[in-house]
């Protein structure tokens, strides 16, 4: 293999309790790098296989032993200085959310230590019986007995697999609760705090008795023209450190930054997206957490930006003396949109949803869609048993992350996710979703592209597929008009193609904030020895977002998923900046599916000739 | 005294100035502007016009501040900072800008998230 990889890919059937180790293959590292794009190639053979066996993939069950789910890791990943390479991409032939493929990614040390172990990626297939974790440890794999973890919160399980597996550069990635109790928003939490957080593959694991993947190991990730990338990753960082963005405003603020900025241009939803304007968004902004609870910055594995937090919230009901975030998005889902406005309670809430492995944002979304249906009187008192489901009730948001992990009280409700609750209380446009996933904290009424991006995201609602929140409001790479949709759809399809090459590098979106296509032209072939043009990888992006797509039609997903909530499109920003907005959406998506050369919101067969996509 | 709070709220409302005459608008300021000017919000009177808005600025909280928002070669707001006027983006604001009475302006650093 070339550079960039340390060649071995981890097969694991847990049916059959089998390992195999296969060679990482320089044919589809050419043609979807790593991570996310290599992830999807390996999921699409092992759909074909189903295919083969008689199995239809619209019946497949997300949780049953057919379903298969993939860590990746990229060839940045794990490489000192290559810009922020400290992340892995974990993806599912099935979301037990949303029924179209699983995706999420995450930061910390997990990721470069599985390299570090001696693997690229992991694939894993079938069920286990009882629990079983996976150690991988200096070139070894191996299943082992779990049965003493299964029940352990994140942070036990982290410390207690760590100190029995032990060893050099150890990491763990696991479930708690709510990802055993198969809550199809619960995440995978890596390092305690990191988590590969959206589309509920922590149900996945859950589902095969999978409680953690433990890893250890020294190997070192080669390079493959080492004095060429020392230059490579001399120049991307020197852009970073001379970039406001990622050598002032993140690690200084971290993400939450953005409440303050999104609530003055009229785009931060509020109260399960009723209003974009939150008058007393101040009290929970990144201004608000850095002079009042920052204790400090933790950066994840290899990275320079830094925009990590770690806080504590010293007295009061909602104490935590040392846990890390909140995070724009989980600030925002489990307190704007539920407009609880007090951050001790967020911190705590958010504190939980780690503990518990819990997606703050598909958790907080729910709960503020439960807000609202109870707001309309369509939750009756005999189902809340005293719970007071009130917007901005901080009691009521933190009592709901356990009862949402464990599934008890008015939680067993909540715990099937924004859609299904709406719907089973007749109300399922109140679900602020797309394809069943809750979407994060830009109101596209307020940032149009989003609005698109959103729909047309194959993973659902979803901002880091395409965020075109970037040149909309923040103005990078340069400034775009939110309220207009005029070339919208040019933007969304090349910020989503984009995004795939960087999840599938695989580092850390932030650092598009300072460099750019040929930036990662340049690093990347220094790394893997390949002479990787500007064009070709764009061209890998926009392969593996059509591979993406192409798996989701099997699912049975067409032109008719790729739409919003009608609130977005039929009922105008009632105030702010944004006032009297609607999402113009049919518009754009005609444009975007010519750009795209795909018909009912599939790819054609002559798209995917042209992309080289083997049927 | 009841005179004057209906002339007050009748000043506010108006959206509507003419040369010579003065405006008021609230000013906001966030994250590293916020730490360094020791401020979060104030009042600034003045013509109505960029130019008048940033004397106004200077005068009233600091002329690092106007440093630090306006480029002279421009003769504009910073390209890479989010200063937002009712919440639009001073960059997608079409002609020349101008104030009115009763705007807020939003004056955050280079910021970005996700």
């Amino acid at each position: 293999m070339p550079g960039g990889y340390v060649g071995k890919i981890g097969v694991i059937d847990l049916t059959e309790g089998s390992i195999r180790i296969e060679e990482t293959s320089e044919i589809l590292g050419k043609k979807y790098l790593g991570g996310k794009g290599y992830a999807l190639a390996l999921l699409y053979e092992h759909a074909k296989d189903l295919e083969e066996k008689g199995k239809a993939l619209s019946d497949l069950n997300p949780l049953g032993p057919d379903n298969a789910i993939v860590f990746a890791t990229g060839p940045a990943t794990g490489v000192p200085g290559f810009p922020s390479p400290g992340r892995y991409h974990v993806m599912a032939l099935r979301s037990p959310l949303t029924g179209s493929i699983g995706s999420a990614n995450s930061g910390g040390e997990w990721g470069p230590f599985l390299k570090f172990a001696g693997f690229d990626m992991l694939f894993i297939k079938g069920a286990a019986d009882s629990p079983v974790y996976i150690s991988v440890v200096d070139g070894c794999i191996e299943i082992c007995d779990a049965s003493d973890y299964w029940g352990k919160n994140v942070f036990d399980t982290d410390d207690l697999l760590k100190k029995e597996v032990g060893g050099k550069n150890v990491s763990v990635a696991c479930i708690g609760p709510a990802g055993e109790n198969l809550v199809p928003m619960a995440n995978i939490v890596n390092d305690k705090h990191r988590a590969a957080g959206r589309t509920g593959l922590g149900a996945v694991m859950g589902s095969k008795f999978l409680k953690a993947i433990v890893v250890s190991g020294s190997e070192s990730v080669p390079v493959a023209d080492m004095e060429k990338f020392r230059e490579a990753s001399r120049e991307a960082l020197e852009k970073e450190r001379k970039n406001s963005v990622t050598a002032e405003g993140l690690p200084t603020y971290g993400t939450a930054i953005l409440i303050n900025v999104l609530n003055n241009a009229g785009a931060l939803p509020f109260k399960n997206w009723q209003s974009g304007y939150n008058p007393e968004a101040d009290k929970i902004s990144g201004e608000t957490l850095t002079k009042n609870y920052l204790v400090k910055k933790r950066p994840c594995w290899g990275c320079n930006i830094a925009c990590g937090r770690v806080s504590s919230v010293k007295t009061g009901p909602y104490q935590i003396l040392l846990t890390e975030g909140p995070e724009y998005e989980s600030i925002w889902a489990l307190g704007n949109t539920t407009g609880v406005m007090d951050l001790e309670a967020i911190t705590k809430a958010n504190h939980l949803c780690n503990e518990f492995g819990l997606d703050p944002i598909s958790t907080g979304s729910t709960i503020a869609a439960a807000m609202e249906l109870r707001q309309r009187g369509l939750i009756k008192d005999e189902y809340l048993h005293g719970m007071d489901l009130s917007f901005g009730n901080a009691a009521t948001l933190v009592e709901s992350i356990w009862r949402i992990a464990y599934k008890t009280g008015f939680g067993k409700y909540m715990a099937l996710g924004s859609k299904r609750l709406c719907e089973i209380f007749g109300a399922p446009e109140l679900s602020m979703s797309v394809k069943g996933l809750e979407m994060p904290a830009y109101d596209p009424r307020g940032v149009k592209g989003m609005g698109l991006n959103y729909a047309t995201s194959n993973r659902g609602g979803c901002h880091v597929t395409g965020y075109t929140v970037s040149p909309e409001i923040l103005g990078i790479p340069t400034k775009i008009d939110p309220l207009t949709i005029e070339g919208k759809a040019q933007w969304v399809k090349t910020f989503q193609d984009f995004a795939c090459v960087v999840n599938s590098t695989v580092n850390c979106l932030f650092t598009t904030f300072a460099l750019s296509v040929a930036d990662y032209a340049n690093l990347l072939s220094a790394v893997t020895g390949w002479n990787l043009t500007e064009e070709e990888i764009m061209r890998i992006g926009e392969r593996i977002y059509n591979l993406e797509r192409l798996i989701m039609s099997k699912f049975g997903f067409t032109d008719k998923d790729d739409t919003l909530p009608p609130r977005l499109t039929s009922e105008p920003m009632p105030e702010g900046p944004a006032k009297g907005q609607v999402v113009e959406l049919e518009q754009m998506k005609k444009e975007y599916y010519r750009l795209r050369g795909w018909v009912n919101g599939i790819p054609t067969p002559e798209k995917l000739k042209e992309l080289e996509i083997e049927l | 005294m009841v005179l004057i709070i209906t002339l007050y709220f009748y000043i506010t409302k108006i959206s509507k100035v003419c040369v010579g005459e003065m405006v008021s608008v609230k000013v906001l300021l966030f994250a590293i502007f916020r730490e360094k000017y020791g401020i979060k919000e104030t009042e600034l009177e003045f013509d109505g016009t960029l130019n008048g808005f940033l004397k106004a600025l200077g005068e009233k909280i600091s002329p690092k501040l106007v440093e630090d928002i306006y480029d002279p070669e421009s003769k504009y707001i910073k390209n890479n900072l989010i200063v937002m006027v009712n919440g639009r983006n001073v960059k997608d604001i079409k002609g020349e800008l101008k104030f009115n009475n009763g705007d807020t302006v939003a004056i955050f650093p280079p910021v970005a998230g996700g």
